[in-house]
């Protein structure tokens, strides 16, 4: 309690000082802030409760997980869920390769989207708009009924088998969204800073590059999380695109601890933590750099 | 200036490769399902050519209850952009207002959306789940037992259900994109209203709804062409089950060009759902721009 | 910017002629079709220089498989692997590269892979339904003159019949599996109830375990198939192995009174409380584990059940369980001996592969070699003739092989005889039977209504 206390100091001194003139409704406001922060706190649990249960689903059996209390914790801690999900199979080497695979599609998209969401929203040409729905249509397109062609697109290209057969896919999936939230993000910023870059005869890629491109940055951190996720957590095509041990990824790795007739859950559920950790972490990290380049931007002020 | 802005080499330049790798990924397929979608085939023997008969049994003969899909999804529609674009912002809006903890919540919040749909899945089915399931628990404890139902088994539950995770599991989606709009807003424009006098409402609906509307297009889009095509979280909660009332048009083509090896048919239902979306977001970049505010 | 559009155009267009030539794939007979198959192999054998084939057996061959084993919970996953590292030793000149892929997955990929006509040589399929578009469209080889005369005196004959169409051999089987229901003894000895083998006993075992608040059948009925099974195995008692057969192949109409009480007795079954109310909202898995758990006494599935059953690590039923026929139904036109099931699973080789001599002799050494292993581990009845003197067998599988001994006829689970749209409308259609959204008499219509 005397933590919370501590913690809410700050934000009472504060509200003091902003609404001096009203200090009747001070107690109201001490109110208001508490059943604010204990709503917080209630949604935040259940919006964590899903990364605990994975974590106690990946340390029970079949038994316990389809058993008469699938939510309780685990009788015992099956440590050998994550030995054998580790050990097993490929874990190592198909990791790697999501790495690989996610990080160049990251990469690429995130350059790409950049500079065509620049040239759409900032620049002035007739067909910028039917250029931004023409990316949008990529939004729209079911995946699945791409699987055919696509897959005749890669073998034909000779891309098939190669991290090319995934990359190029989830970078062509993920620039419509992408360029999407780019050119919104474009929108809300000022017009002065290019102008001005303009008069003092910058030329049109300096102005992108040294002007717009720092400034996009928390964009981009959003984007590439966006990407990321898609990317790394994407089954159909790494499926179906790879059929080589040396290109797999995590999760057709993962997959394949689903059996024909038998399953063996927990195992699974040490696979899938595998697989979320490095998201969580890179998410926060990432976190991290959304948070700082907002207070150290041009923008603040 | 203009012309600065308007270099053609420059433009050509930046769209060019993004373009390239969207026209082979994403562009050729779609002309390949408009071609498939004129076929009766099975996805492996000679195809039949038979122009927009598959059209005609999507709706008029309405052999697999499409129209119920759409209907299905325009709900899921619905729910997402009136009630899960407006609870991110009001969290995006309380969270980036300084609070302590600011990190903490909006690392939290977003959670839900890293974990995999097949996690989310197994979760959900065990809190649904009839017998021993929370929901059900809950209801008891609560002396509210004529509230339990089978949640997930029964028709007219089964749909309410399934979108309730849909709407939960992005809303902290949202509430990232809103809240970075939010963050670039400048703060010197809060500085002189505070001066003002104005209320943390009033900021927020002066201030910072105007400010970040071209974030929300860009939400309210992803919102509704997201639940147009959802298809991840109902296929491993119901498998359009029970009895196709939670059946939605991607696992209708799903299931006719996977399992029943009706592949010209899936592809019409594909080039649908791109068509369907197509005029949503036209009508919403029409909309937004009507209020279109820059400062 | 005229210009750059233009450009664009011209791009888009050359873009989708080059793909169009091969779009709409599956046809061999596409005329640039050749030339590509040319280009990869040599590149896939650029290193090797391989010389055209004047003795095949001798030559340096690659073959590409495709199966559905990733994980060795299954039992067919430790067969198949102990039986390819023996097929290794034996032919070093067999380069042999595997591509494992999860079951639902493997659908797709497997028909996305054969509609580009980019098959892999040798891979698993189903039988029946599932590879009829594949050999309609000329792309399995046919593989009985590829076999040698053990092989064709050692396949037993019974067990082709799924793989056989327009009488030519298609698939090798390994082993075939039969519907089997478990019962859990000690549940029934401890409730004073009887193990049906009459179906009257059985709605008397349903009424006795309801009396004391015990739920007599798991089933995963959101899952279709496992509910599935019922309406099938009720079918094969009302109309018999050769009814059913006939009318899965068009041969005489659903809308007889036999198919209709299928249905009915289904529906009976269900408003008896045969079945968890809330089961549409199970899937297999959970459903097993409550048998597995000993929470519910029966359970009516494949025989490859019984290697979990078995498995201590998995199950707190292990030799609890007995293993029964479906009950006999008085007065029908079925037999008490007929079994719902038979050889299913299979391997099929691809008629473009270009070592078919290769590709057949695998594909016969690992369904053979498979079939004694994956009995041994429990995963079905052999396919094959096999040699188990030596060999322990668990008391459990030796109860279905006298069962599956004394069959005098075989039905397939219905979803893998009939193919595509008509296995899935069939699946829901009994999904709402049991939910009572459609009557007995609207199934055996629509069951007619199928294409």
């Amino acid at each position: 309690m005397e933590n919370v206390k501590n913690l809410d100091e700050p934000s009472i001194s504060k509200i003091k000082i902003k609404h001096a003139p009203r200090n009747t409704k001070h107690g109201m406001n001490n109110i208001k802030t508490y059943g604010e922060r204990v709503i917080l706190l209630l949604i935040a649990v259940v919006q964590v409760y899903p990364l605990i249960w994975l974590i106690m689903f990946s340390l029970k059996s079949n038994q316990e997980i389809f058993g008469k209390d699938p939510l309780a914790l685990p009788q015992n801690l099956l440590w050998g869920n994550y030995a054998r999900a580790l050990f097993d199979g490929n874990i190592g080497r198909y990791f790697i390769n999501s790495i690989i695979v996610t990080v160049a599609s990251v990469i690429i998209t995130s350059l790409l989207a950049a500079m065509a969401s620049y040239a759409i929203a900032r620049m002035k040409w007739k067909l910028s708009g039917t250029m931004l729905i023409v990316f949008l249509l990529g939004l729209m397109i079911p995946m699945h009924s791409t699987l055919l062609p696509l897959f005749i697109f890669l073998k034909k290209t000779q891309f098939y088998n190669t991290y090319a057969a995934l990359i190029l896919p989830y970078i062509g999936f993920s620039l419509p969204m992408a360029i999407f939230v780019l050119v919104g993000f474009f929108g809300t910023l000022p017009r002065e800073l290019e102008e001005s870059a303009c008069l003092d005869g910058a030329n049109i890629y300096q102005i992108f590059a040294r002007i717009m491109l720092p400034l996009i940055k928390p964009a981009i951190a959003t984007i590439s999380i966006f990407t990321y996720l898609s990317c790394w957590n994407e089954l159909m095509f790494a499926t179906t695109f790879v059929s080589k041990q040396e290109y797999k990824t995590l999760t057709v790795g993962i997959m394949g601890m689903v059996g024909q007739y038998a399953t063996r859950w927990g195992e699974l559920g040490a696979g899938l933590v595998i697989a979320t950790l490095p998201t969580v972490l890179i998410y926060i990290s990432m976190s991290k750099q959304v948070q700082k380049s907002f207070t150290t931007g041009a923008l603040k002020g | 200036m203009d012309k600065v802005f308007s270099d053609k080499k420059a433009i050509f330049l930046f769209v060019f490769p993004a373009f390239l790798v969207f026209f082979m990924i994403i562009i050729v397929p779609i002309f390949f399902s408009a071609y498939y979608s004129t076929l009766d085939w099975n996805g492996i023997g000679e195809p039949t050519f038979i122009g927009i008969k598959n059209y005609i049994d999507l709706f008029v003969n309405n052999t697999d209850g499409f129209t119920m899909a759409i209907k299905n999804s325009f709900l899921v529609a619905f729910f997402s952009v009136f009630v899960q674009v407006p609870l991110a912002l009001i969290l995006a809006i309380v969270i980036s207002k300084g609070i302590k903890g600011e990190g903490f919540f909006r690392t939290v919040y977003f959670i839900p959306v890293i974990i995999s749909t097949t996690v989310i899945g197994q979760l959900w089915m065990k809190v649904y789940q009839p017998k021993y399931g929370m929901l059900n628990k809950l209801l008891d404890i609560l002396n509210l037992d004529f509230l339990q139902r089978n949640w997930l088994a029964t028709p007219e539950t089964a749909l309410g259900s399934a979108f309730f995770v849909i709407i939960w599991q992005y809303i902290g989606y949202h509430m990232l994109l809103l809240y970075s709009g939010i963050k670039a807003i400048p703060t010197t424009i809060y500085e002189a209203a505070e001066v003002d006098g104005a209320s943390n409402f009033q900021k927020a609906m002066r201030i910072t709804i105007p400010l970040i509307a071209p974030m929300i297009k860009v939400c309210v889009t992803f919102a509704l062409i997201g639940s147009l095509k959802t298809f991840d979280l109902i296929y491993v909660l119901t498998k359009g089950g029970p009895i196709h009332s939670t059946e939605v048009p991607t696992t209708l083509m799903f299931s006719s060009i996977f399992l029943q090896n009706k592949y010209g048919y899936g592809s019409s239902m594909a080039i649908f759902i791109i068509v369907e979306c197509l005029i949503f977001t036209v009508f919403i970049q029409k909309f937004f721009k009507a209020e279109n505010i820059t400062y | 910017m005229k210009k750059i559009s233009s450009k664009l155009l011209a791009f888009a267009v050359s873009g989708i002629l080059a793909l169009s030539s091969v779009g709409c794939g599956g046809t061999p007979k596409a005329p640039e079709e050749p030339a590509a198959k040319a280009a990869e192999a040599s590149s896939d054998n650029a290193a090797k220089e391989e010389a055209p084939a004047a003795t095949p057996t001798e030559e340096k061959v690659k073959l590409n498989v495709w199966h559905l084993w990733t994980t060795d919970a299954d039992a067919n996953a430790k067969s198949f692997m102990k039986v390819l590292e023996q097929y290794k030793a034996e032919h070093p000149n067999v380069e042999i590269e595997i591509d494992a892929t999860e079951n639902e997955a493997y659908k797709t990929k497997i028909k996305t892979a054969m509609a580009a006509n980019e098959g892999p040589d040798v891979f698993f399929s189903w039988g029946a339904g599932f590879a009829q578009p594949f050999v309609d469209a000329g792309q399995i080889l046919p593989i009985e003159e590829y076999l040698t005369p053990e092989q064709k005196a050692n396949l037993l004959p019974s067990q082709t019949a799924n793989l056989t169409y327009n009488d030519k051999l298609y698939g090798l089987p390994f082993v075939s599996w039969v519907g089997i229901l478990y019962c859990n003894k000690e549940m029934f000895e401890q409730n004073n109830i009887k193990v049906p083998d009459t179906y009257e006993e059985l709605l008397a075992a349903v009424e006795g375990f309801n009396a004391k608040g015990i739920v007599p059948f798991s089933v995963g009925a959101k899952d279709g198939w496992p509910l599935m099974f019922f309406q099938n195995v009720l079918a094969l008692r009302t109309a018999g192995a050769e009814g059913s057969n006939a009318a899965l192949e068009k041969k005489v109409p659903f809308k007889q009174p036999e198919f209709v009480q299928s249905a009915q007795m289904l529906t009976d079954l269900v408003k008896a409380k045969a079945f968890d109310e809330a089961s549409l909202a199970f899937t297999y898995d959970e459903a097993k584990v409550a048998f597995l758990n000993g929470e519910v006494p029966m359970f009516y599935i494949g025989s490859w059940f019984a290697g979990e059953v078995q498995d201590d690590k998995i199950s707190l039923v292990k030799d609890k369980v007995v293993a029964k026929n479906f009950p006999s139904l008085a007065g029908t036109k079925g037999n008490k001996d007929e079994f719902l099931g038979g050889a299913i699973d299979c391997f099929m080789v691809n008629n473009n592969t270009k070592h078919k001599e290769a590709a057949a002799e695998f594909a016969a050494y690992v369904s053979e070699h498979m079939a004694k292993e994956s009995f041994l581990l429990g995963a079905g009845l052999p396919a094959w003739k096999v040699d188990t003197t030596g060999e322990t067998i668990d008391p459990l599988v030796q109860q279905m092989v006298d069962l599956a001994n004394g069959s005098t006829g075989f039905v397939l689970a219905w979803d893998t005889k009939l193919s595509g749209e008509a296995a899935e409308k069939h699946k829901t259609l009994v999904q709402e039977v049991f939910a009572g959204t459609k009557t007995a008499e609207q199934f055996a219509d629509e069951m007619d209504a199928l294409k």
